[in-house]
């Protein structure tokens, strides 16, 4: 059995359980999993709506014809129609079903021209649903997550090779692309820091030329074959001065002592309090906080970026079969921001992590 | 997400020139009896907030409104105050404000400033949740604003046609330093990608038809896919916000240059889109040995940077300020595809006499 149909079973064993007759899937590039995770179709412009029935038959509503033409040889099951106007359009074709019962997800994202309509297409909310498929995975879609951690381990070496002195950070991200790209990677997360105590964070590339001593951050976030996997690490450009290395070495602690805390009934908190806890042990609480630092990890998959957010206060509890990344990324006071994160896979004893790439501060 | 280079460049898109569109907007709100218009951005659909900031986030979501008096306009963004300091500098043109529910702050600004007719760009589309927090707010009424902003976004600006041959220009260069010497899409795609994102480019989408024998549709194929003798790719770039595409046919061993299809360049380029397509082209092919089975017409409207206005069915539904021709058909080599930048006349006029 393929990926797609282990999963069109459980969605369709889902719909079930629920009493679904219909189930309408929203995506886009920016939240795309929802869709993907029915029609493995990875959409970049403009949006689509897929409506799955109980009988395993999906058909995928494309706004852009140019993406209904990539859908058609992408995802050759899946019947693919380019609509002019996707909610009435989609709207319509529920009408038509009569009188079923719509599970549509994720809330968040519909379309307001649906929600607006929503008792005369008796939609209810089918989020929670699709979350629980995401976040809790089957075995072989565990492998293709392994498989997207090989190629994020081998992006990083790229981009260490390409952080060369004079080179803009837009070119060393063209390199990683390239990588990515002839390596069959569908999409790429991936924000940078350049600089040294005045960087407090990551964005896109800006344009700023690598020089010495600049420490240089990123987080890699492949995809492959639809699966997102995350890798953190912080390179300086020539040696690393004695307050980078003490720093970095805080960092490794924290990361390690989250991974540490990663088992089946341990929760979100757990693991960021175990994080947190070393930042707090060398006087640094304050830089634990939502002032300086987002997330301490968060799930990883079809979207990059999924739930539990592993935060302090997130009590969700942690369950054999997820996908997280933990990273401890924050800013430093005295030597700036800094990142370091592994992807791991939540095993009945812990954490298998995938990341094989050294924990240290890279040198270049 | 947008992962290419994203900075405030004001000679190639200046705070003035964002300032004429703001006052374009804001001279039809007062006329249609409006007090202020909202549109929606994310990385899919940035193409308006970015007409009227020159802003595109590389992730997240965000709304922009644009009062008819003369504050500056208010951004909201679910982006958190971490990336504030990045957000003024890639974003200097209007109020940046954060809050994680978007539509909540700008349902309080209504409140706040006794705004009543509010204009709101493709409703239907924007996130249910989000228009259901703005809906919170008393006493607003949204009025469709999708008329007003096109009639604004159909003039051709001599800044963004600059931008779109820019990105068509970066393509054009990746396309001239391929390998004579590929096999397979990821031999095509990897180069492609380097060359586009290291001339600056934003954002590059690459699809490829790996054997235009058996079938011409672009797609992301495995990167192990083997390229027949012919075969057709294109890049979608985006430059500074500005969105082209280009594509082309290619022969194994030859420079794409040298296909017959090429020279449809010079052909789209003398096009002018603000006049009926297929008498257009019908005239400039006679006496070529290129016949064309299908023909698409892509520009930016509404929250998208490209979205197709045109077919060789279906004659123009919207003005646009700049296009992209698609064409499909057949030369002495075979079936080909091709596209390029297409602009109005009296902006190429405009432009030449500049």
């Amino acid at each position: 059995m393929g990926i797609l149909e282990t999963r069109r079973n459980r969605l369709i064993e889902a719909m079930h359980a629920q009493d679904i007759d219909l189930l309408l899937l929203h995506g886009s590039a920016w939240r795309g999993d929802y869709l993907r995770y029915a029609t493995d179709f990875g959409i970049l412009e403009g949006e689509a709506l897929a409506l799955v029935g109980r009988d395993g038959e999906i058909t995928l509503y494309v706004d852009d014809p140019g993406e209904a033409e990539r859908a058609t040889v992408e995802c050759p099951d899946v019947r693919c129609i380019a609509v002019d106007n996707l909610v009435e359009d989609v709207a319509e074709v529920i009408r038509r079903h009569g009188n079923r019962r719509v599970g549509a997800g994720p809330s968040a994202h519909l379309p307001y021209g649906l929600t607006r309509q929503a008792a005369e297409l008796r939609l209810v909310d089918a989020t929670a649903l699709l979350d629980r498929l995401l976040i809790i995975k089957a075995e072989d879609e565990l492998d293709a997550v392994r498989q997207a951690a090989r190629l994020g381990d081998e992006g990083y070496e790229v981009f260490r090779r390409a952080a060369v002195e004079g080179r803009e950070d837009y070119a060393l991200i063209a390199e990683i692309e390239a990588f990515f790209r002839a390596k069959g990677v569908d999409d790429n997360f991936m924000i940078i820091g350049v600089g040294g105590p005045e960087v407090r964070g990551m964005a896109p590339p800006s344009g700023k030329k690598l020089k010495r001593g600049d420490l240089v951050t990123t987080e890699l976030t492949p995809c492959f074959g639809g699966y997102y996997v995350q890798i953190c690490r912080t390179l300086v450009v020539g040696e690393p001065s004695v307050a980078q290395l003490e720093a970095f070495d805080i960092y490794k602690q924290a990361m390690e002592a989250g991974i540490a805390a990663v088992r089946p009934g341990a929760t979100a908190a757990d693991i960021a309090r175990a994080e947190n806890d070393v930042f707090r042990k060398h006087g640094l609480g304050e830089y634990v906080t939502s002032e300086y630092t987002r997330v301490r990890g968060h799930g990883i998959g079809l979207f990059l970026d999924t739930r539990p957010q592993i935060l302090e206060d997130v009590d969700m509890p942690v369950e054999e079969g997820m996908a997280l990344i933990v990273h401890p990324n924050t800013y430093h006071p005295v030597v700036g921001y800094m990142v370091l994160g592994d992807s791991l896979i939540v095993q009945q004893d812990g954490a298998e992590v995938l990341t094989r790439t050294e924990r240290r501060l890279f040198a270049q | 997400m947008r992962r290419g280079l994203m900075k405030w460049r004001e000679d190639e898109l200046s705070t003035d020139a964002i300032a004429a569109r703001v006052a374009n907007l804001r001279a039809a709100l007062i006329g249609r009896g409006l007090d202020a218009f909202l549109c929606y951005t994310t990385l899919v659909r940035p193409a308006a907030v970015h007409f009227l900031t020159g802003f595109t986030p590389y992730w997240s979501d965000g709304l922009l409104m644009v009062g008819r008096d003369d504050s500056r306009p208010v951004f909201v963004t679910a982006l958190s105050k971490r990336v504030g300091k990045w957000l003024h500098g890639v974003n200097p043109t209007c109020e940046i404000m954060h809050a994680p529910r978007p539509g909540l702050k700008i349902g309080e600004i209504l409140a706040q400033r006794g705004i009543r007719r509010l204009a709101v760009l493709e409703l239907d589309m924007m996130p249910g949740a989000l228009v259901e927090d703005l809906k919170a707010a008393d006493d607003v009424e949204l009025i469709p604003g999708d008329d007003l902003f096109a009639a604004i976004r159909a003039r051709p600006a001599s800044s963004e046609i600059r931008l779109a041959r820019r990105a068509q220009a970066i393509a054009q260069n990746a396309f001239e330093q391929l390998s004579l010497r590929l096999q397979t899409v990821g031999d095509v795609v990897g180069p492609l990608e380097r060359s586009v994102r290291g001339q600056g480019a934003e954002e590059c989408y690459i699809a490829v038809a790996p054997d235009l024998e058996s079938a011409s549709g672009l797609a992301r194929h495995h990167h192990a896919t083997p390229l027949a003798e012919r075969f057709a790719a294109r890049i979608s770039v985006a430059y500074n916000g500005v969105w082209s595409r280009f594509t082309r046919t290619m022969r194994k061993g030859v420079p794409y240059s040298e296909e017959a299809s090429a020279h449809l360049g010079d052909i789209v380029s003398s096009l002018d889109i603000s006049r009926a397509v297929s008498g257009q082209l019908a005239a400039l092919l006679e006496g070529t040995p290129v016949s064309i089975d299908f023909w698409s017409l892509e520009g930016p409207v509404g929250t998208r940077p490209l979205a197709q206005v045109a077919t060789k069915d279906r004659p123009v539904e919207a003005a646009i300020p700049y296009g992209v021709l698609t064409l499909a058909g057949y030369d002495p080599g075979g079936r080909f595809l091709f596209s390029g930048l297409v602009i109005p006349g009296t902006a190429r006029e405009a432009l030449e006499a500049a």
